[in-house]
């Protein structure tokens, strides 16, 4: 490990870019899914637009929080990232297909 | 219980230990403002009272005040573009209006002017000196003083920490209900962990509620993406939930604006006797003049008001904000809850002593994190010393700041140009340079003498305003102003409470034996893991 000597120790632990990539996941992440998963209740509930709306603005924090609080307690990186990612991508893509209600 | 679930559990309360250490660490310093700030905002219209003490309004209904401000304005800017006038109520004695000019083609879109006050009997401006009163500490509780939109974005992440942390912290303990009974004094770490339990504890209820709605009151900043799912545009959101407006144009054709004073008996009337809180008046003197009339919500819990549109030129109804659904009632008393108009005198001072138990639960979250990790003879890690030195900036110097401000208020001449501002730098001034200062003090030192600091300016406000003003103490208590006498007994009180923690400071013994770090997985055993979550429960 000749580059020891260039870059400071702590970016050499495997360990650190590990709690780096969960640390965004739970912030980047986590707040990627509660948008795009209370998004897609608001645009699906057979409710009052208004009211779908709003559901799905009260929630989002808590979807947030819980989501977070678990890319935490999980310990395998992998299936934190993928559900975390996963329901990120899924219902943004899907309210992208869908489109804002007609 | 099986084994298995026992030792998931037990995986569970272990992780959210560690995951509350660090929401609260990382945003624990940032929160604490916030809770103390936020606090004070509970009296909002009264701290801004007590730093204009030259004024002495007689109050007058909404009807007269409504009149006497419209009054003003036509003389003063009649073709204005928008006016807006804030009518007075039990707690705020003056009106204060401001104008947005017509944009001038030429230039630059209009910002809104200036806000003026003036005494609602009379309509003319008031002279008094010019401070931004109690809402500073309203706006620095959740723009931390940062240029728009930064403060309210840093506001809001902490908000969701302080909002993880209270989960992941109610998941941590067990014994909820015999913490609420337990309060050991003088036991080092103990006591910071009993002291943060018994706080959490005893107002848990307060803090999530706080900590939740909190996100509410700005959600349409903080997540307004499901807005943009169901809507092409966010006004269409805002017409549909809110009732607001489209700003209308002027029709160029002039017409003589209608009385406000029916119009407002009107509205209250609508409102089943429901007082107005504000009034909106879109381009004025004009054919296609709408007057908005919203309600007060000091009498309700659910904090968005009712309005009612007028046509300014007939004094026909246009329109009113539709009835609340399920979820707009849920959104807008949760906005109540934390703000509180609801409150009366008895509820507003719960308010702000669950807003001060927060404030030290906290506290205490802080201070326990370094009694964890003090190692008495040994050489303590740059991040010990951060968070040791961050500890004692925030919670032993903010309350200097605070007090800074408001004797400030009364140390700069009233009749000062840019008064206000100085005010305003007083405070930071105050509470970042106590803190720089007490780098160069013993860590023990710097807590005694700063929280001693803190309770001398504390002590200092009664005597400065007795000096100052003619409402000192003995003159509230002769003309019965129990405004006053309330703010000179809050001082004494903070005085008190800061020197307590400067006295407890001095008696501090070291601190207990050597503990292992528990974050330090290498050195922490199944065995030593364990009883870290046992003394946390």
């Amino acid at each position: 490990m000749t580059s020891r000597n260039f870059l400071p120790s702590f970016l050499l632990l495997r360990r650190n870019w590990r709690m780096a990539a969960r640390c965004i996941t739970a912030l980047a992440g986590g707040y990627a899914a509660a948008a795009g998963l209370a998004s897609l209740g608001a645009r699906l509930l057979p409710i009052a637009r208004v009211e779908a709306t709003l559901w799905g603005m009260i929630l989002s924090f808590l979807i947030f929080a819980s989501l977070g609080l678990w890319a935490f307690h999980e310990r395998r990186l992998l299936k934190v990232a993928g559900w975390i990612w996963g329901s990120a991508l899924l219902s943004i893509g899907a309210l992208l297909l869908i489109g804002p209600r007609p | 219980m099986s084994g298995k679930a026992k030792s998931a559990e037990r995986g569970l309360r272990q992780s959210m230990a560690w995951i509350h250490n660090w929401l609260g660490l990382l945003a624990g310093w940032i929160v604490f403002a916030m809770f103390l700030t936020g606090t004070a905002s509970y009296f909002r219209p009264e701290i801004t009272r007590w730093m204009q003490p030259e004024l002495r309004l007689e109050p007058v209904s909404p009807r007269h005040a409504a009149e006497t401000a419209v009054a003003h304005m036509q003389r003063t800017s009649p073709d204005d573009r928008q006016w807006y006038i804030y009518l007075p109520d039990d707690r705020t004695a003056e009106t204060r209006i401001f104008a947005m000019p017509r944009p001038d083609p030429e230039a630059a879109p209009a910002k809104r002017g200036s806000e003026i006050k003036l005494d609602p009997a009379t309509g003319a401006p008031i002279s008094a000196r010019e401070t931004r009163g109690g809402e500073h500490f309203y706006r620095f509780h959740f723009q931390l003083q940062l240029p728009h939109p930064w403060g309210r974005w840093l506001a809001g992440l902490c908000a969701i920490f302080m909002l993880a942390a209270i989960i992941s912290g109610v998941i941590t303990h067990k014994r909820i209900f015999v913490d609420f009974f337990t309060l050991r004094w003088s036991k080092g770490q103990r006591s910071w962990l009993d002291a943060h339990n018994v706080t959490a504890v005893l107002a848990l209820p307060f803090h999530a509620m706080i900590s939740y709605t909190g996100l509410i009151t700005l959600f349409v900043m903080y997540m307004p993406w499901p807005v943009a799912a169901n809507y092409p545009k966010p006004t269409a959101f805002y017409a549909e939930a809110y009732g607001t407006e489209p700003d209308g144009e002027a029709s160029g054709r002039p017409a003589p604006l209608t009385p406000i004073g029916p119009l407002v008996d009107a509205a209250s009337h609508e409102w089943r006797g429901g007082q107005p809180r504000a009034i909106v008046i879109r381009n004025p003197n004009d054919a296609a003049a709408t007057v908005t009339i919203l309600r007060s919500v000091a009498d309700r819990l659910n904090a968005r008001g009712d309005s009612i549109t007028y046509s300014g030129a007939t004094g026909r109804k246009m329109s009113q904000s539709p009835p609340p659904g399920t979820a707009l009632t849920t959104a807008g008393v949760m906005l109540g809850l934390h703000m509180g108009n609801f409150a009366g005198p008895a509820l507003r001072w719960t308010y702000f002593l669950l807003g001060l138990t927060g404030t030290t639960m906290v506290g205490t979250g802080l201070l326990l994190w370094t009694a964890k990790r003090r190692k008495p003879g040994a050489k303590p890690f740059f991040g010990f010393c951060l968070v040791e030195r961050l500890n004692i900036g925030a919670i032993a110097c903010l309350p200097a700041g605070m007090a800074a401000y408001l004797l400030a208020n009364r140390l700069i001449p009233a009749d000062l140009t840019g008064r206000q501002d100085m005010e305003v730098a007083a405070m930071f001034w105050t509470w970042f340079g106590l803190a720089g200062l007490m780098l160069l003090r013993p860590v023990r030192r710097a807590w005694i003498e700063a929280l001693g600091l803190s309770a001398l300016a504390f002590a200092a406000l009664p005597l400065v305003n007795m000096a100052t003003t003619d409402r000192g103490p003995v003159a509230s208590l002769l003309s019965g102003d129990w405004l006053f006498l309330s703010f000179d007994a809050a001082f004494l009180a903070s005085a008190a409470l800061l020197g307590f923690g400067a006295w407890r400071a001095s008696r501090a013994k070291a601190a207990p034996g050597p503990r292992r770090r528990a974050d330090a997985g290498r050195a922490a055993t199944a065995v030593h893991a364990a009883r870290e979550v046992a003394d946390a429960a």
